[in-house]
Formats: C-alpha cells, sequence, structure tokens
C-alpha cells in the first residue's frame, strides 16, 4: 500500500518535470537564436523571423489592469455588502450566484463578449471596431470578480468576532471600522485573491482570443485601449495549430507559453509567501 | 484496481468500430466541400470514419508533413519551403476553384464603392489610403481586415494584391482567423473591407469588382473561369502517395462527378 | 458610504442573474429536441447541423477518462502527504499545487502538444486531450483532497493506528468513511472544470466533424466547448448563432450541475 502511495507520488511528480521539461527545452532554440532580446523588439512576423514579444507583453499587462481596475472595487464592494450588509439568507442566495458566475465556461464568456460587449463599445466609443484591449478587459473584470469576491469574503468572514465588538464598543461608527479594523484584517486574504484573479487574467484564453483582435502592434500611443491588439494567450490560441512542430516559430510560441508560466508561477509564490507571513 | 484500468485501457485500444479512419485538415475554404463529401461517403461506405477540421491551409499542410492527418485541404499553392518537404512524397489534386473577393460591407458598397483597382487595394492594405473618401466613399476611416498568416486566403490575395505571399499589411486594423469570422466582422460593420472566398459573399457582405486595365471584372466563377479575374486560385487536396485505398477512394469521389455536384453546390467553380 | 458600497457592489450582485437568463433568452429559438438528435436533412451533418449529443457525448467522455486518470495520482499525492511526507515535503506539496494550480491551462495544452501530438505520435485524440485536462484538474482534486482528509480528526487516526490497522484499512474504514463527502466535492468541481477548458483540447484532441462516437481513444473527438467557439464566429448564419448559444446552455447546464451539487453537498457538510 506504502508503495503504491510513493509510486503514484513519484509518478506525479516525475511527470510534471518532464512536463516543464519539455516546455524549457522547446523554447531553447528560440533563446539561442534571438535571446533575451526579443523581450523588448516590437514586431512579430514569424515569416521574417521577427519575433518581438513586446506587444503581446503589453496587452497581457493591459487586460490584466484593465480587468483588475473594474473587478476589483466591484468585487470588494459586494464582498463587504455579502459579509456585513445582508441578512443570512441573502448571503446564502449571493454565494450561489458567485458560484454560479464562476461556473460559465470561458468559451461561453467569449460568445458574450462577441455578440453584447462588442457592438456595444462599437457603438458607444464610435470605433471601428469593438475588438480592443478594453472588451477583453471588461470580459475579464467578469471572469475574475467571482475570485475576488470569494476571497475576500472569506476573509472578512474570518475577522474574529471580539475585534468587531472590541471595536464598536470603542464607539466607532460603522465607516470607521470599516476602514480601520475590518479592511486591514482582512487584507491578507484580499491581497492573495487579487493575486490569484490576476494569474487567471493573464492566462485566460479563449474569451480573449475571441474579442481582441490578434493584431499585433503596440497600442499607440501606448495608453490607448480602444484598439484591437495582441495577448500572450491568444496568440498562443490563434498559431498553436498553424507553427510547424520543430520550427522556429513554434519554439517561439513556447517561449509565450513559457513567459506565461513564469509569470503565473511568480504570482503563486507571492500568494505563498503572503500565507506564509500570514501563519505567523 | 490497475488491472482492471489495464484492462479497460486494452479494450479501448484493440476494439475498432471503423475500417478505417481518415482524418483531414486544412482551409476553411475547402471545409465546406469536403465536410459535405465525407457526410455523403459516409454513408455508402459507413465502416470508414472521415474527420474534418479547420485551421488554415498551413496548418493543413503542417499536418501532412508531420503526420499527423491522412489528407490535407489547401487553397493556394505549396510554398518552396514546403514543396522541399513534401517532393515526391505527396499527391497535390485540384478539385475546384474560386476567386478570392475583396470584400466589403453592405454600407461601403451601397455608398458607391463599386470597383477597386489593385494598386488602391495594395494602398489600403498598406495603410496608405485610411479613409473610404479616397476611393469614392463617404467620409469613413476603413477597417482593413487582414488574416493569419497561414491562411491560404491571404497568401493568395497577397500575393496578387501586394507582391508576394507573406507581404506586410501595415495598414491592417484587425487579424481574423476563418473564412466564417471575417464574414461575421465584415457584416457587422459599415466600413470594413476583407478577403473573402466568393463562396462566402451574400448580401451583407458584398464583393467589389477589381479594375484591370480599366475594366471592372467582379468576382464570379464565370470569371475564375475565363482567368479574367485577377485573384483566383485552385483549391487543393494533398494526399500522400502512400496513402491507403480508402483515403484514395475519397480523393477519387470529390473529384468524380457527385463531388463535383456538391463542388458546384457550396458555390465553387468545379474542374470536371 | 453604505450607499457607495452597494453602488459599487451592484453589477456583482446582477451580473450573474443578468447572463444566465441573456444565455436562455438568447438560446431560446434553437433549444428544442432536434438540436439534440439532428434534423432530418441528411445533406448537411456537419457544423450547426450537426446532432448536439455527439459533441456532449465527446465532452463528458473526455471528462470522464481526465477524471479517471487524474484521482488515483490525486489521490496518492494526498496519501503521501498525509501518510509519508515529514514537514518539508508537505510544505513542498503545498507549494507545487499550488505554482501549478496557477500555470494557465494553455501552457499545458502547448506541453501536451509538443509532448503527446507529436512525440508520442498519439495525433490529435481523445487520449491527448484527457491527458491535458487531467494535469489541469490534478493540482485542484489534490488539494481538495488533502483537505478533505486533513478534515478528519486527528483522533481518529490515532486511535484506528492504535489498534493496529494497516494503512490501507485506515484508509478503507475510517479515512473514506469520514471524508467521502469533501472529497466527492473536489472531484465534482474538478469535473466541473474538466468541462470547461476549451484552449487546451482545441489543438490537441478534437476536430470540426464526423465524429460520432469516438472508436478508439486514439480517435479524435467533437467536443461541446470547442463546438460553441466554431459556431461562435459563424456570425453570419443566424441558426449557427442559435445553436451556438443553445449549446452554451448545455454546456453550463451540465458545469453547473457538477459545481452546484459541489456547493450543496459542501453546505450540507457544513451543518
Amino acid at each position: 500500500m506504502l508503495k503504491i502511495i510513493r509510486f503514484g507520488y513519484l509518478i506525479a511528480l516525475f511527470s510534471i518535470a518532464a512536463l516543464l521539461w519539455f516546455l524549457v527545452v522547446n523554447t531553447w532554440p528560440f533563446w539561442a537564436e534571438f535571446g533575451l532580446s526579443s523581450l523588448w523588439l516590437d514586431e512579430w512576423f514569424p515569416y521574417e523571423s521577427l519575433y518581438g514579444l513586446l506587444p503581446a507583453l503589453v496587452g497581457s499587462a493591459w487586460v490584466m489592469m484593465i480587468a483588475m481596475f473594474f473587478a476589483l472595487p466591484c468585487g470588494l464592494a459586494a464582498a463587504i455588502v455579502g459579509s456585513e450588509l445582508l441578512s443570512k439568507p441573502w448571503q446564502s442566495t449571493l454565494r450561489l450566484s458567485v458560484e454560479i458566475l464562476a461556473g460559465i465556461p470561458s468559451v461561453v464568456y467569449g460568445l458574450i463578449g462577441l455578440w453584447i460587449l462588442l457592438p456595444w463599445l462599437q457603438n458607444t466609443f464610435d470605433l471601428i471596431t469593438g475588438h480592443s484591449l478594453l472588451a477583453a478587459g471588461l470580459l475579464l473584470a467578469m471572469m475574475i470578480l467571482p475570485t475576488i469576491m470569494v476571497m475576500s469574503l472569506d476573509a472578512l468572514r474570518f475577522v474574529p468576532q471580539e475585534q468587531r465588538e472590541a471595536a464598536a464598543s470603542l464607539g466607532l461608527d460603522w465607516n470607521t471600522r470599516l476602514i480601520t479594523v475590518l479592511l486591514p484584517q482582512a487584507w491578507p486574504g484580499i491581497r492573495s485573491g487579487v493575486l490569484l484573479a490576476l494569474g487567471r487574467a493573464l492566462g485566460e484564453t479563449m474569451a480573449v482570443m475571441l474579442v481582441v483582435g490578434s493584431l499585433d502592434k503596440m497600442p499607440s500611443p501606448i495608453y490607448n485601449i480602444l484598439e484591437p491588439a495582441q495577448t500572450l494567450t491568444s496568440r498562443i490560441g490563434r498559431e498553436m495549430g498553424e507553427a510547424a512542430f520543430g520550427s522556429m516559430h513554434f519554439s517561439a510560441l513556447m517561449a509565450n507559453g513559457l513567459i506565461l508560466a513564469i509569470i503565473s508561477m511568480l504570482l503563486s509564490f507571492m500568494v505563498l509567501r503572503q500565507r506564509k507571513a500570514a501563519q505567523r | 484496481m490497475k488491472y482492471i484500468f489495464l484492462l479497460g485501457l486494452s479494450l479501448c485500444l484493440s476494439n475498432y468500430a471503423y475500417a478505417e479512419r481518415i482524418n483531414i485538415v486544412g482551409s476553411t475554404t475547402v471545409l465546406p466541400i469536403v465536410s459535405q463529401a465525407a457526410a455523403l461517403y459516409q454513408q455508402s461506405h459507413p465502416d470508414v470514419q472521415i474527420t474534418v477540421s479547420g485551421g488554415g491551409s498551413g496548418v493543413g499542410i503542417a499536418s501532412i508533413i508531420q503526420g499527423t492527418s491522412q489528407i490535407a485541404m489547401a487553397s493556394r499553392e505549396t510554398t518552396q519551403e514546403e514543396q522541399a518537404q513534401l517532393k515526391g512524397k505527396v499527391e497535390n489534386i485540384i478539385i475546384a476553384a474560386d476567386a478570392v473577393a475583396v470584400a466589403v460591407s453592405k454600407a461601403v458598397f451601397e455608398s458607391g464603392v463599386h470597383a477597386l483597382s489593385l494598386a488602391q487595394i495594395a494602398d489600403i492594405y498598406k495603410g496608405k489610403i485610411r479613409n473610404w473618401k479616397s476611393v469614392g466613399g463617404v467620409d469613413a476611416k476603413i477597417l482593413v481586415i487582414d488574416k493569419e498568416a497561414s491562411r491560404g486566403t491571404r497568401h493568395v490575395f497577397a500575393q496578387a494584391v501586394l507582391g508576394s505571399s507573406h507581404a506586410r499589411a501595415a495598414g491592417a486594423s484587425l487579424i481574423s482567423g476563418s473564412n466564417n469570422e471575417e464574414q461575421a466582422i465584415i457584416s457587422r460593420s459599415n466600413q470594413a473591407i476583407g478577403m473573402l472566398s466568393n463562396a462566402w459573399l451574400n448580401d451583407s457582405v458584398r464583393g467589389i469588382d477589381v479594375l484591370v486595365k480599366g475594366q471592372a471584372i467582379g468576382p464570379t466563377l464565370q470569371h475564375v473561369r475565363d482567368g479574367s479575374y485577377p485573384i483566383s486560385r485552385g483549391l487543393h487536396i494533398l494526399i500522400p502517395i502512400h496513402a491507403s485505398q480508402n483515403a484514395k477512394d475519397f480523393v477519387h469521389f470529390l473529384s468524380s462527378k457527385a463531388g463535383q455536384n456538391i463542388v458546384q453546390q457550396t458555390g465553387y467553380l468545379p474542374v470536371l | 458610504m453604505k450607499i457607495l458600497l452597494w453602488f459599487l457592489a451592484l453589477p456583482a450582485l446582477l451580473l450573474p442573474a443578468f447572463a444566465l437568463l441573456y444565455i436562455v433568452y438568447q438560446a431560446l429559438p434553437a433549444l428544442d429536441w432536434s438540436l439534440f438528435v439532428g434534423t432530418q436533412d441528411t445533406k448537411l451533418h456537419f457544423g450547426a447541423n450537426q446532432a448536439l449529443w455527439q459533441q456532449i457525448s465527446g465532452s463528458l467522455l473526455m471528462m470522464l477518462l481526465a477524471c479517471a486518470l487524474a484521482s488515483p495520482i490525486a489521490m496518492s499525492i494526498a496519501l503521501f502527504h498525509q501518510l509519508l511526507a515529514g514537514p518539508r515535503q508537505k510544505l513542498f506539496i503545498h507549494a507545487l499545487l499550488q505554482v501549478l494550480q496557477g500555470i494557465p491551462p494553455i501552457v499545458y495544452g502547448l506541453c501536451g502538444l509538443v509532448l503527446l501530438v507529436h512525440l508520442l505520435h498519439w495525433g490529435i485524440s481523445l487520449a491527448a486531450g484527457a491527458v491535458i485536462l487531467a494535469i489541469i484538474i490534478l493540482p485542484l482534486l489534490s488539494s481538495n483532497t488533502i483537505h478533505a482528509l486533513e478534515r478528519i480528526p486527528d483522533e481518529q487516526t490515532e486511535s484506528a493506528l492504535a489498534l493496529g490497522l494497516t494503512p490501507f484499512q485506515l484508509l478503507i474504514r475510517v479515512w473514506l468513511p469520514n471524508a467521502w463527502s469533501s472529497m466527492l466535492t473536489g472531484l465534482l468541481l474538478s469535473m466541473a472544470r474538466a468541462l470547461s477548458e476549451t484552449a487546451p483540447i482545441l489543438f490537441t484532441a478534437t476536430v470540426f466533424s464526423g465524429v460520432v462516437w469516438p472508436d478508439s481513444i486514439f480517435s479524435p473527438v467533437t467536443s461541446l466547448q470547442t463546438h460553441i467557439f466554431y459556431l461562435a464566429q459563424e456570425g453570419y448564419n443566424q441558426h449557427a448563432i442559435d445553436v451556438a448559444w443553445a449549446s452554451a446552455v448545455v454546456l453550463l447546464g451540465l458545469v453547473l450541475s457538477f459545481s452546484l451539487c459541489a456547493f450543496f453537498l459542501r453546505r450540507f457538510e457544513d451543518h
């Protein structure tokens, strides 16, 4: 029995290691040929051996920021309302509805984006096309909202009852209690939620791919989020099938994947450090 | 427990319900023909399973080179690099022909843009012309839709318009994938221009004429047949020389009378 | 302040119901029996006219295979964590699972494409999709199983060990009866997850049409997720769009039936 367990565990470790090893090995030709300088080159055109990663990096950063800009206030407010202002039955209704929102598959979000968001953006901002970083960001905001909300709800719920009572007995009003006691106490949990949500926004493919426009160009000017652009994931999604296995193009796409993996690992490590600090 | 699993696995492996499976991958332009032909073919050959999927000509040819599919669909000639890898191993059969139409939104067409010269189209794609006003339309920016680099339609279009199949289109404002996706974007916009197979044209996605030596020539099958339309092409099927008999039979079916009927029904020019 | 909070929270509170209603509303034109079994028109048996049960069975089959692959491995990770791991190894396992869970699914898809489809010559196949999905759900499933086992009071385990039970007996007699419901919750959540992933299987497991029933695990499949993706792009064809929304409703229904089961099961446990 114990042998089998150990065997299964080792298999798991081995396959994970193999997977990551394949990721690194397959990107090697790319790094060897172009090196890290491709990170700040801004032209991606495989047929002319141009593999600048900057536009996709900037695009990914933008969609993450936009998503967080909308999702954080909204999700946090909903969590505060949910844990502090709603009565018990309504709380569980809220929990259920968040569960539903979290359960909508990303390709369905893509459908919603294509059919509601794009025409709406096109009309509201009078654009020639709704495909844009903003569209992707808004869609992602919907997708990461449940993560932020659930994590914040849990964090707020775990603020000890004594602390609340102590603050109330000091005669602090509700607003002050929220800002000076509740939020600081719940902050580590909320921050973990934000980091996890960022990871999700970074790695989301289908929905982003359908609405972002996939144009490999730096936004010009750089804060222009109303134009089509490219993210790391949408590029992989668009070109994964077309690149011949073993070619430089394929290797470059794997490099995109490796960058995604590294950034998401960094985010995970930040969550872990946070947890460790919280446990002390 | 493990043995049961292994047993199940071996059952899965050994239990072939079909005599053979043929995977067909490639151009979304050729896809409607092959999908319909496959559905029809399977009715008379229930023992052969034919799966069809898109991805683009480049994907199809790559999959033949890599051996992940049995038949590839391509809506362009193979490039020199591809030929070097395919040489002597693959048979290339043309099953139909079509025109790559310069497709515009209905509103653009109705505002008076009925024909453009190749030079004008090239300027639009190079970013030198950015407003429909410059080519006889209303004052509206042009939504220039480019396609993913591996798409056959893009190769043919870029070859004819920009001079090289991999030429860059600096004026592009959007990249689309399949014909369906591009058709959807053009039909929902009022100021778009794109490249589409003539079979995808309809009321809200109009094909405009191309000016050749002052003469306006529309993307019709008639003009493809007489060779006057400048952006036309053959639709190819690639099959390895050592392919199985079933795969060869299916390709024969595509070139037969019944197959060519499907070609006609889907809006392409039969070669028979 | 409270008013501001309510105002900010409003989208989050209304969005789920709105999204759900909108999806169902859009799907209504195409939601009928012929959607599932296909129409009589034999000429057009692909794309929007494909009988949806093929996609449904493809998705479910892939999900089940992925769970069947991931469960034993997740179980052994959890048991290793409980029975054999020292404190440092426990920390390592937690960190590893957290990191793996953070890696985007498309990255696993890329790795799977290289290793399974190309290097092992499995081709675009059910097996490749199932393995990739299994790896994607593995961290979630393992950490849920670990949590389920950790919830068992230590005294129970200790008294069982004092009685001289072997680890196997301990698992069967003490842990499983105590923790089955939270394990099931974890499994249901993983199933929902496996069912909603699209990008990693798009290039590794699915084709556009032609599969009625995969005859071997090395046969490609059609799946509900990718079906929606293909149809979503057929913007001009109103029927295709209706079918896309209807497929979305079906997929959503399947995913929610798993995740809500898990939700209520957890609620039931907490009481």
